[in-house]
């Protein structure tokens, strides 16, 4: 049962990681925190359904959803951030609320305020047995699905143009631009990776919950906040290990308090997190140029 | 005044202030707050509730409004599903002059809007918050409108229990009363009558993920025969898809939030999970009349029973003002609690010695092959439900 806990973490922890990572990338490089992240999942969450809806099969539909929470990333950029380029830290944050709130009503009042069910396919709430325990197909989608993720991340950042000039400009922008790199192009390249980002992510959230519904982005983008402060706000690995540690607590403290207690869960998963800010401030592994707002 | 200016003069007045002061020429205003959800997580809930509120609201008014008499001017503020946001929507409907107050179908925002209705002495009605403890904590004026969570989880339990079921897994969560007591109330009748609680777990409300709570089931040494929640959407087809994914064949029982068109359209997955309603549409009901009504009225279907629920609100107030003779809110309320017998939609709804939640019936629903399948309506005996 311990080895299926260990499983179930790792499986939840991807998906945070996966979140976090897209909210450092942007953060790396422009020093915003998209709080309108979460809203890119839940748009990838509705095209998935009108993909679905529209007779597609699965696996184009999960591309389609992808490609749209990556392609809303880019608009939003354009549309929203790219006016308030250069403003300070907390504009730039009023704007990401902003336009949290907006798409939030746009989606209700828009589609409905009911949840809606999204069928997946019959094999992924399958499980197959190996050895004495049991292991479900989602979490064993999710674990590979965000190791691959953050697998391909990497080598994109290590041995692509762009992504070398992104590492740069996560350090320092104003040398990459004195390069001739557009600020442009990497911006948006940073927003069109974090929208791709909530997009995998979408996908394997919808997985396991079974329904989109307007309010889906709140939570994860709480917690993938939190993963990214306590991994290093700004560091690309910070946010994987905060991402993964935030995932590991919880499920298992879910699976260890007594029911008495359970309640209590957030709780004590934030006084953890508050615990390890007093013992490493910039978090556990922190960015190379530190920001704080 | 000459008999013929009069009738001029009527008609003049028609003619400025349109239809509705045709039929109506004597007729006084009553104004009714719905401090409701339109937006956040109450809102699939509020609004069908609404929707059948209006069709009847609208239905009385060509009739001359409540009573014959007094014409429903309805004032509808949105409360986003937050509870402090419905205390401050209630009282601006209460300085509007509401002398009637509909509350969201949930006990915490209805308890909000209650502290301020009673002490103005305004009959307070939710649209289906269905928590018992929701009228004491209140007062005289709050009246609940759907079966109580009490009485839809001894409908529940004494239907397990018929079933042969002996060993529950009770799943809770403390984030709203409907959540953390309905399942505690269906485990005290289900041990009354024999059956055992074998284990407990909780979750919060929003929560990603339940693999560490459906692994803790799946460990347990005595397996539960049957896994009772009142979760809803979004938690509860996050939980059930989750659990069917870990390989976990247990059926899944619940209550009336989750006799949702959502939780219909999971199809296969919900496969065997019953939940309840206020009633059940069978042919040549008057619920079947009303889903047909309502369905020219709104353009679509009912989604649920929460439509004919909010229609019966309407008959309610209607009943009342008749009973009262007046738009004074005292007679009103007085009027409300005396009712018994009450011929609704559904049934009949009964307030007389009760606090102030109905006695009505409750049917027991089964999700197969992707369609609700009636099992059976039921009142529960009075003496097997739990106190709240």
């Amino acid at each position: 049962m311990f080895a299926q806990q260990i499983i179930n973490a790792i499986s939840l922890g991807g998906v945070y990681a996966l979140l976090a990572l897209g909210l450092a990338i942007v953060f790396s490089i422009v020093g915003l925190i998209n709080f309108a992240h979460g809203e890119l999942m839940t748009l990838s969450g509705y095209a998935l359904l009108a993909a679905l809806v529209f007779g597609l099969p699965f696996p184009l539909a999960v591309l389609v959803a992808v490609s749209c929470g990556a392609l809303a990333a880019v608009a939003m950029e354009r549309i929203a951030f790219r006016p308030m380029r250069g403003a300070s830290v907390t504009s730039l944050l009023l704007t990401s609320f902003a336009v949290s709130s907006l798409l939030k009503v746009v989606f209700q009042n828009g589609i409905s305020a009911r949840p809606q069910a999204v069928a997946m396919p019959g094999w992924m709430t399958g499980a197959f047995s190996f050895g004495d325990f049991t292991i479900g197909v989602g979490p064993s989608i999710s674990i590979v699905v965000s190791a691959l993720a953050l697998i391909l991340l990497e080598t994109f950042l290590r041995r692509s143009v762009t992504g070398t000039a992104m590492r740069a400009a996560a350090e320092d922008f104003d040398v990459v631009r004195l390069m001739g790199i557009p600020a442009s192009r990497i911006i948006a390249t940073a927003f069109l990776l974090s929208g791709l980002l909530a997009g995998l992510a979408a996908m394997l959230w919808v997985a396991q919950r079974a329904s989109v519904d307007p309010l889906m982005g709140f939570t994860p983008v709480l917690k993938a906040f939190i993963a990214a402060v306590v991994g290093g706000l700004g560091s690309l690995p910070g946010a994987v290990a905060g991402g993964f540690l935030l995932g590991i607590i919880e499920v298992l403290l879910q699976a260890t308090l007594p029911a008495a207690i359970a309640p209590y869960r957030d709780a004590i998963v934030l006084s953890g997190v508050i615990a390890v800010l007093l013992l490493r401030p910039q978090g556990l592994i922190p960015a190379v140029r530190v920001q704080r707002s | 005044m000459p008999r013929l200016y009069r009738l001029q003069r009527a008609a003049l007045c028609a003619a400025v202030f349109g239809i509705a002061s045709f039929s109506t020429a004597n007729a006084e205003e009553i104004i009714i707050g719905a401090a409701t959800a339109q937006t956040g997580g109450l809102a699939p809930y509020d609004q069908p509730a609404l929707a059948g509120l209006r069709m009847s609201l609208d239905e009385l008014n060509a009739k001359g409004g409540l009573g014959g008499k007094y014409v429903v001017k309805l004032l509808i503020k949105d409360t986003r599903s937050d509870t402090a946001q419905t205390a401050t929507v209630a009282q601006e409907l209460i300085d509007a002059g509401a002398k009637i107050m509909i509350t969201p179908c949930d006990a915490d925002a209805s308890i909000s809007a209650g502290q301020l209705t009673q002490p103005a002495g305004i009959p307070t009605l939710t649209l289906c918050g269905s928590a018992p403890v929701l009228t004491d904590a209140v007062g005289d004026v709050m009246f609940g409108t759907y079966p109580a969570d009490n009485v839809q989880a001894t409908a529940v339990a004494d239907f397990a229990v018929s079933e042969g079921k002996k060993k529950v897994f009770l799943l809770t969560s403390p984030d709203s009363t409907y959540t953390a007591n309905l399942p505690e109330y269906f485990g005290k009748v289900f041990e009354k009558k024999g059956g055992a609680v074998v284990g407990r777990g909780t979750f919060s409300m929003g929560q990603p993920d339940f693999s560490a709570e459906i692994t803790n089931i799946k460990g347990m040494a005595d397996q539960p025969d049957l896994i009772m929640t009142a979760a809803y959407e979004p938690d509860f087809p996050a939980f059930i898809q989750q659990l069917r994914g870990a390989g976990v064949t247990v059926p899944v029982y619940g209550a009336d939030a989750i006799g949702t068109p959502t939780i219909k359209a999971l199809g296969k997955l919900v496969d065997g999970v019953v939940y309840t309603a206020a009633g059940y549409a069978e042919p040549g009901s008057k619920l079947e009349a009303f889903n047909a009504a309502f369905t020219k009225y709104a353009g679509h279907a009912p989604e649920s029973t929460y439509e004919v629920n909010g229609y019966e609100i309407g008959l309610i107030l209607d009943q009342a003002v008749k009973t009262a003779g007046s738009d004074d809110a005292k007679a009103i309320r007085d009027a409300i609690a005396g009712l018994k017998d009450f011929q609704g939609v559904t049934g009949k709804i009964t307030y007389a010695g009760t606090n102030r939640m109905p006695l009505r019936a409750v049917a027991l629903m089964r999700y197969e092959g992707g369609e609700g399948k009636h099992v059976k309506t039921l009142i529960p005996d009075a003496a097997d439900v739990p106190a709240p």
